[in-house]
């Protein structure tokens, strides 16, 4: 069994909210002029970041199954003539990075994922055994729109970000444990976003083998 | 059973590339041959032609199924038997880019039979049913120090008794839309790499690839000690000018090597800039070490060169005979730059080092004791 406690949780679930509109409400979390190549998913990630303090010394796990699909979406659709700056920004981390890179801040590690039914299980895991004394679990997705019609881009857009440590600490909102159980089970990245934003309890198998305790104090 | 005390161990490793498995790769890199050749950037498509290393009989144009699926099964039917994808047994699959060529292909194409192995999960989940691997496969993907997060994650899932063995598989495959990016920062041009080499403007190659290892906590004959990762931040494709980033990735490297003889396995796409930081950090890092890279004979094999490399790296140790750097001609950047093969007997330990988008660093000392 591996415990962790959650300190600081932020989540944004802008429902229908159109990527104008969530750069009209967030610009102002970035410096003037950051935010004009920034994506959806970058500014939705890097709002719920920045509120951590991302720091050299955390870990850094970014859990996203699709990543950044308007960017995807676009750079395809600017061949022959590729784009090098929609090259750049659609790698899978790069909504860390657009944070990161935009306030100069160097950390120690970033372990970006993606992943399926099981994603949250592994990113946890993940969290879980970094040797780090903070880590900080971001992560989200954003809807896409061709790639959405092909199953390949999330129907919803949301994003969070959460401190954790290993140790406990006063004032923690949440403690979690990670067992070994007979059983079957799954939890994708939206039911934990979901169970991060409601502040619910969790008491259930999220892997194969693996079952997940999640208490809010 | 093996002593939780122990260190987590390489207990298999491997390799394909264009020039075959591990032994051949060694082989063809001690002979110095070069994989690379002059293909349209676009594929069918055309555009200017850049140096691709490609598999045998492999096009830049997706298929369904992909391409390159038969090649990983063949490497997949040479990772040791065991109970992959269990809670036990957890696999590791790292990539920078997945099945992005049959969304490329879909999209241009309209076909919608390409959707299946478009995503990260979708193409990994395809995988890990023609391998007969169990549910517990987790996707890492940090361009191309992916690899390096695979092995790091799965030897700290060892280490903290939640696995007894874990599989790290990682895979990079060319098409249009990767070798179109590159070719849109130009970095990917007409002109053939020369890592580690002044000429008067750099340039890069990219290759297929994809390597496996299996990690041990009470087996293998090799040791990845003192992994270690940083992310600069500085820029989306370039690092800062001090070598910092270099540097700090490096730290913990150097203690682990502190007392051996290293050789040292870098990065070395042919650009210039990097080249030089790489170059200048390695040695303040481990003064005397020779400094080779690879990717001047089999492109950069984006995601997964950390491991292809590593199965080179390997094979270079148990043959005692490393390849020096391949690659076009031009000034070394240091004494240092290996330009011809090398003895590796007198050496206890060999880095190896990759980098990415990001200023991300990653590197490890592999050594067999």
């Amino acid at each position: 069994m591996i415990e962790g406690y959650l300190h600081q949780v932020v989540t944004d679930d802008p429902g229908g909210e159109s990527p104008g509109a969530t750069l009209e409400r967030l610009k102002g979390s970035f410096p003037a002029g950051a935010t004009r190549r920034m994506t959806t998913l970058g500014l939705l990630v890097g709002s719920a970041l920045e509120k951590l303090g991302p720091g050299e010394r955390d870990a850094i796990v970014y859990a996203t199954g699709y990543a950044e699909s308007r960017a995807l979406e676009s750079f395809i659709d600017s061949f022959p003539a590729a784009s090098p700056t929609l090259f750049q920004t659609s790698i899978h981390p790069s909504a860390v990075q657009q944070l990161m890179i935009g306030r100069q801040r160097p950390v120690q590690e970033l372990q970006p994922l993606s992943g399926g039914p099981l994603l949250s299980f592994h990113a946890l895991r993940a969290c879980l055994v970094a040797p780090c004394a903070r880590v900080l679990l971001c992560g989200g997705e954003e809807r896409g729109t061709w790639l959405l019609e092909h199953g390949l881009a999330s129907d919803r857009t949301f994003a969070f970000a959460a401190s954790l440590t290993r140790e406990p600490r006063t004032g923690a909102l949440a403690v979690l444990r990670l067992s070994r159980r007979r059983g079957e089970g799954a939890l994708g990245l939206a039911a934990f976003f979901d169970h991060l934003h409601g502040r619910t309890p969790l008491d259930a198998m999220v892997a194969p083998g693996w079952h997940l305790y999640l208490e809010w104090r | 059973m093996a002593d939780s005390l122990s260190p987590v161990r390489v207990a298999a490793c491997g390799c394909i590339t264009p020039f075959g498995e591990a032994a051949a790769t060694h082989a063809a890199l001690l002979r110095g041959e070069c994989a690379l050749k002059a293909v349209p950037v676009l594929g069918r498509d055309g555009g200017d032609a850049v140096p691709l290393a490609l598999l045998p009989g492999r096009t830049l144009d997706e298929t369904v199924p992909p391409g390159w699926l038969a090649a990983v099964t063949r490497l997949g039917a040479s990772i040791p038997e065991g109970d992959w994808g269990s809670p036990e047994m957890p696999v590791f699959v790292t990539g920078s880019n997945f099945g992005i060529g049959s969304l490329y292909a879909l999209r241009r194409s309209g076909d919608a039979s390409f959707a299946a192995w478009s995503s990260p999960p979708g193409c990994t989940e395809l995988l890990r049913v023609a391998l007969g691997w169990g549910p517990d496969v987790s996707i890492l993907s940090h361009a191309c120090v992916s690899a390096h997060l695979g092995l790091l994650q799965a030897t700290r899932v060892i280490e903290a008794g939640l696995a007894d063995e874990a599989l790290v598989l990682s895979f990079d495959f060319l098409s249009p839309f990767v070798a179109g990016g590159f070719h849109s920062l130009k970095i990917l041009n007409a002109e053939f790499p020369a890592p580690y080499r002044e000429r008067d403007s750099g340039a890069i190659g990219l290759g297929d690839g994809a390597g496996f290892a299996v990690l041990s906590r009470g087996r293998g004959d090799w040791r990845l000690a003192g992994q270690s990762l940083y992310n600069e931040m500085n820029h989306f494709t370039s690092n800062r000018a001090d070598a910092s980033g270099f540097a700090h990735c490096l730290e913990g490297v150097v203690l682990a090597a502190k007392g051996r003889k290293v050789w040292f396995k870098g990065h070395g796409t042919g650009t210039l800039d990097a080249g030089r930081l790489e170059v200048a950090a390695a040695s303040r890092a481990f003064p005397g070490a020779p400094i080779v890279g690879w990717k001047g004979s089999l492109g950069h094999t984006l995601g997964s060169c950390g491991l292809v490399e590593l199965a080179i790296a390997i094979e270079s140790a148990k043959s005692a005979l490393a390849p020096g750097t391949v690659g076009g001609p031009g000034r070394p950047m240091s004494e240092a730059v290996a330009t011809g093969n090398f003895g590796t007997a007198a050496f206890d330990g060999v880095v190896c080092a990759s980098n990415a988008f990001g200023g991300a660093h990653a590197a490890f000392l592999l050594c067999n004791d």
